[in-house]
């Protein structure tokens, strides 16, 4: 007969309902947060970390940074594609 | 280099969380990727202009905020891409218990003003106090509260939380009861 919708109490959630609401929400936020970080991401990051890299290397002063770079040479040949090429090889 | 590390590893250390808010705000989780890569990108751009000391995740939220809002203002005809969604969240997390509740949630959820949304999410999931979700949505601290109260009221109604101890039987014996038919 009236089909009206039941009026809705707005604005007065008991306090046990907004404990509900909350932890259905993190329930389904953490589902997410657990799945940590995807590949991709890291993997992003760290190829910006290899162009900034490169970058100062093209423009600084050549001698000093030249000596810089070969103090670090896992640094220089991750960024020269070094372990892709093994994996590479590895997979044929 | 040092610094540069730090900053890539608080980076990484957002990223899931980045996701879950991204997820929320767009509906769909290769968006959401492609929103967080989007905000990485634009951090690392302009990391000079974040402040060593100051809350990176914050940060980070912000410049994913602003660029959701950006693009959904062009693309507003296709805002709620309802497909995709949770529902590919899930299909990776077979161990979820009911996936029911989740999906009925989602739904709700995406049925929210986006403005009450991002507020509810930032407090109630991402873990943010209402002067940092204020920050993060560049607006007052009680517009905050307000939306979050709203969004709650909103949820409650569309899930049917309202006084009943929970889903389940109770939900439907209540219905019932509600509706007139008494045994």
């Amino acid at each position: 007969m009236h089909t009206e919708a039941p009026e809705r109490k707005t604005g007065r959630l008991t306090r046990d309902d907004q404990r509900k609401l909350g932890d259905i929400l993190k329930r389904v936020y953490d589902d997410v947060v657990r799945q940590g970080v995807p590949d991709r991401f890291r993997t992003l990051l760290d190829e910006i970390e290899g162009a900034h890299g490169r970058q100062q290397t093209g423009s600084g002063t050549p001698p000093e940074l030249g000596r810089e770079a070969a103090a670090a040479p896992s640094r220089m040949q991750t960024e020269h594609g070094g372990p892709k090429d093994q994996f590479n090889k590895g997979s044929h | 280099m040092t610094m540069r590390a730090s900053v890539r590893d608080a980076m990484l250390a957002a990223v899931p969380s980045l996701r879950a808010f991204a997820i929320s705000l767009c509906g769909n989780v290769d968006r959401a990727d492609d929103l967080v890569q989007e905000t990485l990108l634009r951090a690392m751009a302009n990391i000079d202009s974040f402040q060593p000391g100051t809350n990176m995740s914050a940060w980070l939220f912000t410049i994913l905020r602003n660029l959701f809002r950006s693009e959904y203002r062009k693309r507003r005809r296709e805002v709620e891409d309802t497909d995709g969604g949770y529902a590919d969240t899930l299909k990776s997390h077979p161990e979820q218990q009911s996936r029911v509740e989740f999906e009925e949630f989602r739904v709700a959820l995406s049925k929210l003003p986006a403005d009450q949304r991002e507020a509810l999410i930032l407090v109630g999931a991402s873990g943010f106090s209402y002067e940092e979700a204020a920050a993060i949505c560049d607006c007052a601290v009680g517009t905050i509260k307000s939306r979050v109260n709203r969004a709650r009221t909103r949820l409650s109604e569309l899930l049917s939380i309202d006084g009943a101890d929970d889903f389940g039987p109770d939900h439907a014996t209540r219905a019932i009861l509600s509706a007139g038919g008494r045994g």
